[in-house]
């Protein structure tokens, strides 16, 4: 056998690798990330590509040409143009990969790639297996040579575009309407005649004598009578026959041919109802109306702007920290400009925006004070549809000069008061899609106006606060602490402004007459209770908010409990009785002594002669965690060698969950100076019915004793 | 220090190594392997992602996630199950139940007795959706709304489906959804941060939240989201002392930049760029934001509108209405969190609570949007991280009981944006537990968000850590069924 050439060789095993590296990124293409010299060698694609395709088409030839078979030499030409043929294939292949790595996708990428990768392993097969049957070869090099022809198809589909092969002979399709243009019946109405009726009534084939391939012979109608009555069903033979049973003779369209959908079927009946306009637009059709919904479908809803683009380096340079200028999208022309920041507002930079105003489509300037600029060269604006202009303080000229603007289809000028002749203004505003007229100080009979006068125009008036009463919210009591030793400064206060809170310290709920109204803040100087409420004309008046306010008392000599806390809330035992700190409105805070299976009970022993007038208890309340006020107080005092119940009272039980809160129950005794003092609260033993836990034991959480 | 020291080491090196990249074509080859926009140019690609955005027309420009903190129960406010009501106390059916797992909380009980709604439901608008009486001001703008009741989760937890809701992984350090869209979209007024974050608490049963739920997670730290703070003061520290003038301030911040930028040269640690970006921003920060938290400028009627808590700092009216301003002056992602709707128990009265906390300030946003003309650009979404069972956890009672956790199917409703309105979107069956129509996976649901405001899901993405992430995970479909 002749020596087989060092080069075959090397030629054979470079498939190899282009395989292998072909193969890695088949698999694994999405997540391998292709540095940028690689692009640059998977953009040679489009080059490398016609290699292959000559070389393995005259490799195909010769395996067709008995003569090449016997020349020794020529076969050996037959094979380097093989194995350089199969080598270009699979350079094309890995370049290919590379390159669809990049903005390619869709279902003829993938026709490309794979037949591009059949192309490769035929041929590299059909090159392993020359010493098989001559059958399988030739059969083989036909298949390989269909499969060139495919993928260079595709592949020139992908760089050409997909119809560019037939475009000469394939007639062309009508561009598609977009929603904002279409036209009911150019659009809509005539497309079904076209499809579903002019078979038969046309230009020689006049069936009925009615003609709907021509608008005029259309609305003179055919021998029974009027195609169609604008608004009137029964009249219009149109709809009359297309509702006709399938087996009436009359029906249309005859039981043979094709019959209308039932989309068709109702757009015709609606576009008749609607009064069977030729020339009416469908964006001037209710939005909410069946033949705007189903008719709607049919169109493209992004508008196409046809105007040429900005010039990218203008349009950043418009854009600073106080104003955006951005495409609607990045496939758009249009421009959409805003404006943010009332203090950095320059008037001046208005005028910046002319250099594109061919391409602005929507001006933001809502809450920018624009009182007295000349807002009249929006006019020369050609394409802009919206306009915000919110609270921004226009005066009547303004609006006049805004109302001009024919283009506008939605301007949104809510918070700007409006004149009657400025409602005039508006109300030459026939193409406004949408108004946003809310807090413009307009009466019921102005809104009404507007409406009338724009019928096609979606008017939002906004929130109207009239008739609607609310409840006002609770004022904010501040004070410092609650406990003090000479005097206490409270504040009251409420967010809104201009209401009135009045406030009592003697434990009643406050009333809208006779209760102080809260104007500085108040200094007391003993323990006591505040109750507030706010009211204000238009509101109802609050619920009422409390605060408690202790004046520290004297400090009994000795003090003792004679009960034991509940282990969990024993706090720092007695001396939380007397440690002059409030506790915070918390049960769990260690501030608390908390009882609930044995009544708490404390003793006290005062110096000699000291005068007590006043005792106070401060308890906290939380229904939902089962703490209640006691359900008995009883206050006993040792006087001359004995005691004597003072105090045997129920304190008010509550009668509902409510927040948390605390308390401040105040007794009062007659200047009497005991020995000792003995105070016992019962807690409430079987919660009420109303409870979620009705029968339980509930709590009573103590954290102070004032003695005064 | 040492691990500054260590990274600056690293640093070096690298530079070094590109440096003698020179050398020869092999090594450049190998270097733009290991780096691959060496030679591109373009600075980084997260630069080329953010010129290609949006993918296309936007229908939203912005979005306002009114999110109820705890899982709201569906079947107290959106999806109406009669029979619940007719079958209280009875067992819930295996075959209903298939096997769903339990919490911790619920698992040991031996019974999941059935329990329908407290409140009455009723039909409103023309799309005669049923809403419960306690969401009457939701109600009055049902025909502006669109409800999904069938959203579906995967945790059952709070944390984790907080989190997946909010970043799409149960775990966390991804980005959050606002950050993802200020990565993507960036800012429309750079002088306010692209994503906010609104705290506020009602007195039911509440759950934390914790900032990683606005977190940048990989992205650069000028993606987080910023918390406003619940005072009169929403940003903290915005105010120059008293004697500072702008100059002063400016100057200062001109030196700071210039020493920060010397660092940065040194330690190429992106973090310092963050920071420099972040000073200039707050620095616009102090004249933007005043106007956007003064209210007192808000018409009176505005107050009627979202109740008078609105003119409470830190309660959830105060912060719709301030994420209506800041919405209304260009921030592209204001996250609400309204915590306490974790009625394991007393679910009636706390959950009455809640609603009333929330209904009216709600219905007020849409309203107050739609006035302006801005609900047609700006996504609202209402709803919580799962829904609740329909079976009564602990004791049963006609007027009390509570739910456990259920993340099989539970409702939200969106507004504006381009989201259609006046639908009710998704079935359950009627023991509300299973979809049984058009379910929604909170991944279909981010995909359908980004969807509106122009984004393809699958291109929104960011290589970190070798693999190249995105806020929906592997997964989701855009719900075109809810796009107008």
């Amino acid at each position: 056998m002749a020596r087989y050439p060092k080069s075959l060789n090397f030629l054979e095993n470079l498939i190899f690798v282009w395989f292998g590296f072909a193969l890695i990124i088949t698999v694994a293409g999405s997540s391998i990330q292709i540095p940028e010299w690689l692009q640059v060698f998977g953009r040679s694609h489009p080059l490398v590509l016609h290699f292959p395709i000559v070389l393995l088409l005259l490799g195909v030839c010769f395996s067709f040409v008995p003569a090449i078979e016997q020349n020794p030499d020529l076969k050996k030409l037959a094979q380097f143009i093989w194995i350089i043929g199969i080598n270009f294939a699979g350079i094309s292949v890995l370049a290919g990969l590379i390159l669809s790595q990049e903005d390619y996708a869709g279902e003829t990428l993938n026709l490309h790639q794979w037949t591009g990768w059949a192309v490769f392993i035929i041929a590299a097969v059909l090159y392993f297996s020359k010493d098989y049957s001559k059958t399988f070869l030739k059969t083989g090099s036909l298949i390989l040579a269909v499969t060139v022809v495919l993928a260079g198809h595709w592949g020139a589909s992908l760089t050409h575009g997909e119809t560019f092969l037939l475009a000469p002979i394939i007639p062309e399709e009508p561009t598609q309407t977009n929603l904002a243009e279409a036209e009911v019946f150019k659009d809509v109405i005539q497309p079904i005649f076209q499809s579903k009726c002019i078979s038969c009534h046309k230009e020689g084939k006049v069936k009925g004598k009615l003609r709907l391939d021509n608008v005029k012979e259309m609305i003179k109608g055919g021998k029974s009578g009027p195609f169609v009555v604008g608004g009137n069903l029964e009249e219009s033979l149109l709809t009359q026959r297309i509702h006709l049973p399938l087996e009436e003779k009359k029906h249309m369209p005859p039981k043979d041919k094709t019959q209308l959908s039932e989309e068709e079927r109702t757009l015709l009946t609606e576009w008749v109802k609607a009064g069977a306009v030729l020339d009416l637009k469908l964006h001037e059709v209710d939005s909410s109306s069946s033949l705007f919904k189903l008719a709607s479908l049919r169109f493209n809803p992004e508008p196409v702007y046809s105007f040429e683009f900005a010039d990218l380096d203008q349009v950043s340079e418009l854009n600073n920290y106080y104003r955006t200028v951005e495409p609607l999208s990045p496939e758009s022309p249009a421009l959409i400009a805003s404006y943010f920041g009332i203090a950095a507002f320059d008037p001046a930079s208005l005028t910046d925006l002319e250099e594109v105003k061919e391409q602005i489509i929507q001006l933001n300037l809502d809450k920018i004070p624009l009182t007295g600029i000349d807002l009249s060269f929006l006019k020369s604006w050609p394409n802009l549809e919206t306009l915000r202009l919110n609270f921004t303080q226009l005066d009547e000229s303004q609006i006049l000069e805004i109302s001009e603007i024919q283009t506008l289809k939605s301007l949104a000028i809510s918070g700007n008061k409006l004149s009657e002749k400025s409602i005039e203004g508006l109300l030459e505003m026939q193409k406004l899609r949408q108004l946003f007229l809310w807090q413009s100080g307009l009466s019921d009979e102005q809104k009404e106006k507007l409406k009338k006068g724009l019928p096609r125009t979606k008017i939002e008036f906004g929130y109207d606060d009239r008739g609607i009463i609310y409840p006002l919210n609770q004022p904010k009591i501040e004070q410092e602490k609650v406990l003090f030793k000479d005097s206490l400064e409270i504040k009251l206060s409420h967010p809104i402004k201009t209401v009135e809170v009045r406030y009592t310290l003697d434990g009643s709920e406050p009333d809208s007459l006779e209760s102080p109204i809260y104007q500085n803040p108040i200094w007391v100087n003993s323990s006591g209770k505040l109750q507030a409420k706010a009211y204000a004309k238009g509101w109802i008046s609050s619920n009422s908010v409390s605060s408690i306010f202790m004046k520290s008392g004297i400090s009994p000599r000795d003090r003792k409990l004679l009960s034991q806390p509940s282990p969990n809330y024993k706090a720092k035992g007695i001396e939380t009785l007397f440690d002059q700190v409030k506790g915070k409105n918390n049960h769990t805070s260690g501030e608390w002594l908390g009882y609930t299976d044995e009544p708490s009970w404390i003793e006290m022993e005062l110096d000699p002669s000291t005068k007590i007038k006043n005792i106070g208890l401060s308890l906290l309340y939380h229904e939902s965690a089962y703490i209640f006020p006691p359900t008995r107080v009883e206050i006993e005092f040792f006087e001359n060698g004995s005691w004597k119940k003072i105090i045997n009272e129920q304190p008010r039980q509550s009668t509902k969950i409510k927040e948390i809160r605390s308390d401040l129950i105040q007794y009062k005794v007659e200047n009497r100076s005991p020995e000792k003092i003995r105070i016992k609260l019962y807690p409430i033993a079987s919660l009420p019915s109303w409870h979620p836990g009705a029968g339980a034991k509930g709590w009573v959480f103590v954290d102070e004793i004032l003695l005064n | 220090m040492e691990k500054e020291q260590l990274e600056q080491g690293l640093n070096h090196n690298r530079r070094k190594f590109l440096s003698k990249l020179s050398l020869g074509l092999g090594s450049a080859a190998l270097g733009s392997l290991l780096i691959p926009d060496l030679f591109s140019g373009k600075g980084n690609s997260e630069e080329a992602i953010m010129n290609a955005l949006p993918h296309f027309a936007p229908k939203a420009k912005r979005v306002i996630y009114l999110f109820q903190n705890g899982a709201p129960s569906q079947l107290e406010s959106f999806d109406y199950k009669p029979l619940l009501k007719s079958s209280y106390g009875m067992d819930l059916p295996e075959s209903i139940r298939m096997g769903q797992r339990l919490t911790g909380m619920t698992s040991g009980q031996d019974k999941f007795p059935l329990v329908g709604s407290f409140y009455d439901f009723q039909q409103y608008g023309e799309s005669r959706a049923w809403i419960s009486s306690i969401f009457p001001h939701t109600a009055g703008i049902v025909d502006d709304i669109c409800i999904v009741k069938s959203m579906h989760t995967e945790a059952i937890n709070h944390d984790p489906a907080l989190t997946f809701f909010q970043t799409g992984a149960q775990v966390g350090n991804r980005p959050s959804f606002g950050s993802w869209l200020s990565y993507g979209l960036g800012s429309e007024n750079s002088n306010l941060p692209a994503f906010c974050v609104l705290l506020s608490r009602g007195k039911g049963n509440g759950q934390g939240v914790y900032s990683k739920l606005w977190s940048n997670g990989f992205l650069d730290a000028t993606h987080q989201g910023v918390q406003f703070s619940n005072s009169e003061d929403p940003v903290l520290y915005l105010k120059d002392p008293k004697s500072m003038s702008r100059d002063e301030r400016r100057k200062m911040l001109d030196q700071i930049a210039a020493m920060n930028d010397i660092q940065y040269q040194e330690f190429n640690d992106p973090s310092i760029s963050a920071k420099i970006q972040q000073y200039e921003m707050a620095y616009r920060m102090q004249t933007a934001v005043p106007e956007i938290t003064d209210v007192s400028k808000e018409p009176d009627s505005i107050i009627k509108l979202y109740g008078p808590d609105c003119l409470v700092p830190g309660t959830y009216a105060a912060n719709c209405l301030l994420a209506r301003k800041l919405s209304e002056s260009g921030v592209r992602f204001v996250q609400l969190y309204h915590q306490g709707w974790d009625q394991h128990d007393n679910l009636p009265s706390q959950m009455a609570m809640q609603a009333k906390d929330v209904d009216q300030a709600s219905a007020a946003l849409i309203t107050d949007l739609k006035q302006r003309g801005l609900l047609d650009e700006t996504l609202v979404i209402w709803g919580g991280e799962f829904g609740r069972t329909n079976y009564c956890q602990g004791k049963i009672q006609q007027d009390n009981y509570g739910r456990d956790h259920h993340p099989r199917a539970f409702s939200i409703w969106m507004a504006g944006g381009g989201v259609k309105s006046g639908i009710v979107y998704g079935e359950t069956d009627e023991f509300g537990y299973n979809i049984t129509e058009n379910p929604v996976h909170v991944h279909d649901f981010q995909a359908t968000v980004l969807n509106l405001l122009g984004i393809d899901h699958e291109r929104l993405t960011y290589k970190h850590l070798g693999r190249r992430y995105r806020l929906t995970d592997v997964s989701g479909k855009v719900v075109k069924d809810l796009i107008a």
